[in-house]
C-alpha cells in the first residue's frame, strides 16, 4: 500500500478557487499531482449528483472550491 | 544540416554545433560540470567525454566543445566512456571530498572512497566562472597560478573595483565554491547589496530583469537599466539568447509619444510615509520594527514569507504585536503632516485580525491611537468585532519611542494609560501604521500642470466639484484628491470619467472602426472533429511536461482529427496557422491545452470566430499554471496529468454545441430616485453626456436634506451652490421633473424597465433603460437628552437653520454644548454616521467665528475628522472649543432649569464630573435611512441589516448594484458628506452611461435554460437566484413554471444544481459535459 496514491477529483469555481490555484501556479508553489480539476462557473453549479459520479468513477476524494 | 550517428541512431544537427548540444535535443544525457547555455564551451571538466569513430579509429573527444561533422559516429556511453569518466570523477572527488554534487556523481558511478590523496578543496576549476565574468564584460577574476597553484582570483588577490558584484560567478558555479559572501569579502571592493523588490517593500531581493509583481499587467518581464550589468559593461545579454521568441532589445530606448487629448484625469496616488527620520521608533535600525505595508507583505500568501507570520530579525513566530497609530499622520511637530491619513485605523484593525487568524487566538494585538476613526461603512462593526470576538487590545495613548530590549530582539513600549499611570510593555514586533503622503513627483506634476494643491499637498477641489481641478478639462481621483481608502478612490475613479465624459460627450465614438464580421459555419449534424493544440509555453510547459508525448497522445482520443504541438500557442502568427488549420481541416471543436483560460480564452475564442466557428465550440485546459509549474520535480506526473486533462477537455468538448449570445436593445432614456444633491447631480451628469432622464422626487421640492446645511467644511455656503444645482437640473430640456411623485410598480430589467409612477395627478408608465437609486436618509429624531421637551436641545441641521436665518436667539448665547453620536455607534444603530464630528466642529468655529467670548463644548467618543477635515479639529482647539471625550456606558446627563441647562460629563483627564451650564445644546444625530423595501423589492437589490442598500462590491463596485442596470448613489448607501455625495453621484451616471452608450448588450452564451416540459412549478430557482433571472411564466401552456431571461443570467449554474425536477441545463457547462469530464477522470 505504500506507492499508492489517492485519486481526487476537484470543482474549482472559476471566479475564485480557480483563479487561486493559477496564482499557485505563477507562485510556483509545489504540491502533489493528485488532482484532476474541473472548472465550473460557480461552486453553486455543483450538483450531488457530480460527487457521487466523481466517487463512483473512482475517485478516492472529492474536493469542492469556492 | 550535418547528418551523423549517436548512439546507432542517425541525426541531425545545424552546421557548426557541438556534439552535445544536438545530443541534448534528441534526449540523451551527457554529463558536464563546466558547461552552460550562455557560455562558450571550454571542454575544462572532461566529464562529457565521448567516444568518436571517424570511419577508420576510435578516439576520446569532448562532446560540449567538439563540432559535429557529416557522417562521424558518436557513442556516449560505452564502458570505456563510462570507464574514463568514472577515473574523471575519482579525481574531482579526491580534489573536493566534501562537494555535494561530486558525491552524488561518485554515487552514480559506484565511487564509495577516491583511491587518491584526498584534498579540502571545493573548485574544481571548471573556469565557468571566470568566463561568465567576462561575458558580464567586466573580467574581475580569473585563474592564476599554475599547476597545483591555478585558482580563481582577482589580480593580486585584491579586492577590486572592477567587480561589480553582479553575482553572475556564484550563480554559475556548481560545486558552491563562489557565494555572494566571498565576492563580498575577497573580490569585490564595492557595497554588495540585494536589489530591493519594490513589491514586497524591500523584505525579499528581485533580479534586475523581473516581473513587478504576479498579476502585473501587462505581465511581462522589464529590465532594470539601473541594475541590468549589461548597461554597466556592454556584456552579458544571456537573457537575450534564452529568450525563445527573441523578445528582448536591448537597444530599445524611452520614447516620447504625444497624444492629442480632450481631458486629462490625474490619478498619481500617494507615498506611503516613510519613518526612517522618527529616530525615537528605531524603524531604521531594528528589524523587528516595521511599517504596516511591509507588514502586508508579511500576510500576504505571495509575500516574503509566504504568508507565514514571523518577524524579521530571527524569524520566530511572534507572541505580541503592537501597532502604533498616526505615525506621519496628525502630526505638525515632527512631519508637518496636519492632516489625518483617513485608512490607518481600519487597516490596522484588519491587520491585527488577520494576524490573529493567521497565528491563533493565543496571539496578542494591541493597537495603540488617539481616536479610533472607523468611519467607513461595515467598519464600526468590524471594530466592534475585533474588540469584542477577537480580543485586539485598543489602547488610548500616543507612544513616544521604541525602545529595544535589553539582551532580546523584543521592543519595549512605555506609555501612559488612561488612569495616567505610565507602564512599560514589552512586544515581539511593532508595526507602525503610516500615513499616506503625495510624493514629490505627483506635486511636480501639478505644478507642471498649474493645477492647485492644498496645505497638505493634495489637490484643491470644491465640495460641489469634487474630482475637477482648478484646470478646466484637468480631473483627479484618488488618493492624490485626499487620503482615502479604496470605496472612495473607486468612486471617485468614475467621477472622473463621468467628468471627462461629459466634457467629450460630443466627440464620443468619432474614432471607432467596425470590426469585420466572420460569416459562422453551421455546424449542424456534423459528427465532431476535435482539433487539440498542445502548447509548450517556451520551456514553460515544454520543461517539465512531454509535450509531444501529450500531442500523440491526444491524436488516439475519440473523434479527434487533428493534432499539434506549438511553442507559444498565442504568438499571432500561431493564431493565424490555427485559423487555416481549423478551415483546412474542417474542425468543429477545438481544445487548446496551454495556460489558464481566465486570460487566454477570449483570444483563442477570437480565433475561431475569425475561423468561422462559433466561440462556444472551444474548451481549453491548463497544463501551465495547474501542471507544469506546480509539478516541476515530477515531469512523468505532470505528463501523465496533462493527458488526463486532455482526454477530459476532449471528452467535454465533443459536447459542446454553438450558443446564441442573447442581444438587447437598450432603453436609452435613464430614471433617477430621489431629488436631493445625489439625484440631481446623477441626473445632470446623465444629462450633460446626452441621455434624457426622468427625475422622481417623493416631496414637492428639489434638494433634500441639503436645504438644512448651512456650509460645507471647506467654508462653502450651501445654499448659493443648492440653488444653482437646483436651477440647472430645472431648466434642463433632457431632464423631466416629477415632483410629489413615487413608484408604484416596476417591471422589467436592464435595457427595458417599465416603471409606473404615482404622483396625486394620477400615473404614468415611464419606459426606460437604467435606474439611479438616490434615495437619501433622513435625520435621527432623539428622544434623549431633552430633545423635544426642550428649545434649547436642538440638532445639529436644526442650528444649521438658526445659523442660515442668522437668529438673533444665537447672539445671547454664554454657553454652547454640542453632544457627538447621538443614535450612531450604539446597540440599535451600530454605525458611524461619518459626517457628524466634521459638522459639529465646523458649527462650534462658527460660533467661536462670531462671538469668540462663547464658551464651546463638544463631548464627543472619538473624533472623526478623516482627511483634511482634521485642520478644522486642530483649529477649533486652537479658537479655544473645549473637547470632552465620555464613553458608550457613561454618556452626559442632561438637566434643564428656567436660567439654563445643566449637562454633566464624567472627564477622563480630570477623573471627576464636570458640570456645564448652557444655554444651548446641538445634538448631532444619525443619519437613517428609510428602510425602502418596497423600493428594495422593485429593484431585487439588497438592503443590510441597518437599512442601507448594498452594492454590488463593498471595494470595487460601490456605485452599482449586482442587479444589472441598477445604480446606486448617495445616503441611501451610506451616510457622506455633500462632496462624497457628488462624487457618488457622477459616479453612479459614469457606470450608467457605460451601460447606455452601448445601446444593445450582448451577453454570454453561457447561460441557463428551463425545459418548461420537466418544470414542477417549485419555485427554488426563482428564490435561490442571486441575480432574478428566473420568473414563472404568466401566459400561454406553460402558466406557472419557470423561464430564465438570458439577458439577467449571469450563467453560475446555482439553479440547474438546485432544480429537483432535473429542467434546467446550464450551457456551456451542461450536466452531460460535466459528467464526461469526471467520466475521463
Amino acid at each position: 500500500m505504500n506507492d499508492w496514491q489517492p485519486k481526487i477529483t476537484t470543482f474549482l469555481c472559476h471566479w475564485c478557487s480557480y483563479g487561486a490555484a493559477d496564482l499557485a501556479g505563477v507562485s510556483r508553489f509545489q504540491y502533489p499531482p493528485n488532482f484532476r480539476i474541473i472548472r465550473v462557473p460557480c461552486s453553486g453549479r455543483v450538483s450531488p449528483k457530480f460527487i457521487l459520479a466523481a466517487f463512483r468513477h473512482g475517485a478516492d476524494g472529492v474536493w469542492v472550491s469556492g | 544540416m550535418v547528418t551523423f550517428k549517436l548512439n546507432g541512431n542517425t541525426v541531425q544537427g545545424e552546421e557548426g554545433e557541438y556534439i552535445l548540444q544536438v545530443a541534448e535535443r534528441n534526449g540523451v544525457d551527457i554529463p558536464t560540470l563546466c558547461h552552460h547555455k550562455a557560455l562558450e564551451p571550454a571542454g575544462m571538466c572532461r566529464i562529457c567525454t565521448v567516444e568518436l569513430f571517424d570511419g577508420r579509429r576510435s578516439r576520446f573527444v569532448t562532446a560540449c566543445n567538439y563540432p559535429i561533422w557529416e557522417g562521424m559516429e558518436v557513442r556516449t556511453d560505452t564502458e570505456i566512456v563510462r570507464d574514463g569518466r568514472k577515473l574523471i570523477v575519482e579525481m574531482l572527488l579526491a580534489r573536493c571530498p566534501e562537494v555535494p554534487l561530486l558525491k552524488k556523481l561518485a554515487a552514480e558511478y559506484g565511487i564509495e572512497e577516491p583511491r587518491f590523496k584526498k584534498g579540502d578543496d571545493d573548485c574544481i576549476l571548471c573556469g565557468l566562472c571566470t568566463r561568465v565574468c567576462e561575458r558580464m564584460g567586466a573580467s574581475a577574476i580569473s585563474l592564476t597560478g599554475r599547476g597545483l597553484e591555478m585558482s580563481v582570483d582577482t589580480p593580486f588577490h585584491e579586492n577590486t573595483e572592477v567587480c561589480l558584484a553582479c553575482g553572475a560567478c556564484a550563480s554559475v558555479c556548481p560545486t558552491g565554491h563562489i557565494s555572494i559572501d566571498v565576492v563580498k569579502e575577497s573580490h569585490s571592493s564595492r557595497d554588495v547589496e540585494m536589489i530591493p523588490s519594490e513589491y514586497d517593500m524591500g523584505l525579499k531581493g528581485r533580479k534586475p530583469i523581473y516581473i513587478p509583481y504576479a498579476q502585473a499587467i501587462p505581465n511581462t518581464p522589464a529590465i532594470d537599466r539601473n541594475k541590468c550589468i549589461h548597461f554597466k559593461t556592454g556584456g552579458c545579454k544571456i537573457c537575450a539568447d534564452f529568450c525563445g521568441v527573441k523578445a528582448i532589445d536591448h537597444l530599445q530606448q524611452d520614447e516620447i509619444v504625444e497624444l492629442n487629448v480632450g481631458a486629462i484625469v490625474l490619478a498619481p496616488g500617494f507615498k506611503p510615509f516613510d519613518p526612517s527620520r522618527f529616530v525615537a521608533y528605531n524603524y531604521a535600525k531594528h528589524p523587528n520594527v516595521m511599517t504596516s505595508m511591509e507588514f502586508e507583505r508579511i500576510l500576504s500568501a505571495s509575500g516574503p514569507t509566504m504568508g507565514h507570520l514571523v518577524r524579521m530579525s530571527d524569524h520566530k513566530e511572534p507572541k505580541k504585536i503592537a501597532w502604533l497609530q498616526c505615525v506621519g499622520s496628525r502630526d505638525i511637530n515632527r512631519c508637518d503632516h496636519g492632516y489625518c491619513s483617513s485608512v490607518c485605523c481600519m487597516y490596522a484593525i484588519k491587520e491585527a485580525v488577520i494576524a490573529k487568524e493567521h497565528s491563533g487566538s493565543d496571539l496578542d494585538c494591541a493597537i495603540f491611537f488617539m481616536d479610533m476613526r472607523t468611519h467607513g461603512k461595515e467598519f464600526e462593526r468590524y471594530y466592534d468585532g475585533a474588540r469584542e470576538k477577537h480580543g485586539v487590545r485598543f489602547i488610548r495613548s500616543r507612544v513616544h519611542s521604541i525602545e529595544p530590549a535589553q539582551g532580546s530582539d523584543d521592543l519595549v513600549l512605555g506609555y501612559a494609560t488612561e488612569k495616567g499611570e505610565f507602564v512599560e510593555e514589552s512586544f515581539d514586533m511593532v508595526v507602525l501604521s503610516i500615513g499616506l503622503e503625495i510624493s514629490r513627483d505627483a506635486a511636480q506634476l501639478a505644478e507642471k500642470l498649474g493645477v492647485g494643491l492644498t496645505e497638505g499637498g493634495f489637490c484643491s477641489t470644491s465640495s460641489f466639484s469634487p474630482v475637477a481641478t482648478n484646470k478646466e478639462g484637468i480631473y483627479v481621483c484618488g488618493a492624490f484628491q485626499g487620503p482615502k481608502d479604496i470605496p472612495q478612490s473607486v468612486i471617485e475613479a468614475s467621477s472622473a470619467a463621468a467628468e471627462a465624459g461629459t466634457l467629450l460627450s460630443e466627440a464620443r465614438n468619432t474614432l471607432t472602426r467596425e470590426k469585420e464580421i466572420i460569416q459562422e459555419r453551421d455546424i449542424r449534424g456534423e459528427r465532431p472533429r476535435i482539433g487539440v493544440f498542445v502548447c509548450h509555453c517556451g520551456i514553460n510547459i515544454g520543461g517539465v511536461v512531454d509535450v509531444k508525448g501529450v500531442r500523440d497522445y491526444a491524436k488516439t482520443l475519440p473523434y479527434v482529427e487533428f493534432v499539434t504541438d506549438n511553442l507559444y500557442s498565442c504568438s499571432q502568427d500561431t493564431q493565424e496557422a490555427m485559423t487555416q488549420v481549423i478551415q483546412a481541416n474542417n474542425l468543429n471543436r477545438i481544445v487548446v491545452a496551454a495556460c489558464t483560460p481566465k486570460t487566454h480564452e477570449p483570444l483563442f475564442q477570437e480565433t475561431l470566430v475569425n475561423a468561422g466557428l462559433n466561440r462556444y465550440l472551444f474548451e481549453m485546459t491548463n497544463i501551465r499554471n495547474q501542471d507544469s509549474w506546480v509539478h516541476k520535480d515530477d515531469p512523468e506526473k505532470a505528463t501523465e496529468k496533462a493527458k488526463d486533462l486532455v482526454r477530459m477537455a476532449v471528452a467535454k468538448v465533443a459536447l459542446m454545441e454553438p450558443l446564441q449570445e442573447a442581444q438587447l436593445a437598450i432603453n436609452q432614456k435613464a430614471m433617477v430616485i430621489g431629488g436631493g444633491i445625489s439625484g440631481m447631480m446623477a441626473a445632470r451628469t446623465l444629462s450633460r453626456q446626452g441621455y434624457a432622464v426622468c427625475l422622481v422626487e417623493r416631496s414637492n421640492d428639489l434638494g433634500g436634506n441639503a436645504l438644512n446645511l448651512f456650509q460645507t467644511w471647506k467654508g462653502e455656503k450651501v445654499k448659493h451652490q443648492l440653488d444653482s444645482l437646483i436651477e440647472s437640473v430645472r431648466s434642463d430640456s433632457r431632464i423631466e421633473l416629477r415632483l410629489g411623485t413615487e413608484l408604484s410598480n416596476v417591471e422589467g430589467f436592464v435595457g427595458n424597465f417599465k416603471t409606473t409612477l404615482a404622483s396625486s395627478a394620477g400615473s404614468e408608465v415611464l419606459e426606460h433603460g437604467i435606474t439611479v437609486l438616490a434615495t437619501g436618509a433622513s435625520e435621527y429624531k432623539p428622544t434623549e437628552y431633552l430633545y423635544g421637551k426642550d428649545q434649547r436641545v436642538v440638532t445639529h441641521l436644526e442650528l444649521d437653520r438658526l445659523f442660515m436665518a442668522d437668529d438673533p436667539a444665537l447672539k445671547n448665547i454664554n454657553t454652547a454644548v454640542f453632544i457627538q453620536c447621538v443614535g450612531s455607534r450604539e446597540p440599535e444603530r451600530p454605525y458611524c454616521s461619518r459626517v457628524c464630528c466634521t459638522h459639529s466642529i465646523e458649527s462650534a468655529l462658527h460660533i467661536k467665528e462670531t462671538n469668540p467670548e462663547v464658551d464651546v463644548y463638544i463631548l464627543y467618543r472619538d473624533i472623526r475628522t478623516y482627511g483634511e477635515r482634521e485642520y478644522l479639529y486642530r483649529k477649533a482647539r486652537a479658537k479655544g472649543v473645549i473637547f470632552v471625550r465620555f464613553s458608550l456606558e457613561n454618556r452626559p446627563k442632561v438637566s434643564a432649569s428656567p436660567d439654563g441647562l445643566a449637562i454633566e460629563v464624567a472627564d477622563h483627564i480630570l477623573g471627576r464630573s464636570l458640570v456645564i451650564h448652557a444655554d444651548l445644546l446641538a445634538l448631532a444625530t444619525a443619519i437613517v435611512p428609510y428602510r425602502d423595501e418596497k423600493l428594495a423589492q422593485f429593484f431585487k437589490v439588497p438592503m443590510n441589516e441597518d437599512g442601507f442598500f448594498v452594492e454590488a462590491h463593498a471595494k470595487l463596485g460601490p456605485s452599482e448594484f449586482s442587479t444589472d442596470g441598477v445604480f446606486l448613489c448617495g445616503l441611501a448607501h451610506y451616510p457622506k458628506p455633500i462632496d462624497e455625495s457628488v462624487a457618488h453621484a457622477q459616479a453612479a451616471s459614469s457606470r450608467a452611461v457605460r451601460l447606455l452608450a452601448q445601446k444593445n448588450v450582448r451577453v454570454s452564451g453561457t447561460v441557463a435554460q428551463i425545459n418548461p416540459l420537466y418544470c414542477s412549478s417549485c419555485g427554488v430557482c426563482i428564490s435561490i437566484c442571486p441575480y432574478s433571472a428566473p420568473h414563472s411564466i404568466e401566459k400561454g401552456p406553460f402558466t406557472g413554471r419557470a423561464e430564465i431571461n438570458p439577458v439577467l443570467c449571469k450563467g453560475c449554474g446555482l439553479c440547474v444544481a438546485s432544480c429537483r425536477s432535473g429542467a434546467i441545463n446550464l450551457k456551456g457547462f451542461g450536466t452531460d459535459q460535466i459528467m464526461a469530464m469526471i467520466n475521463e477522470i
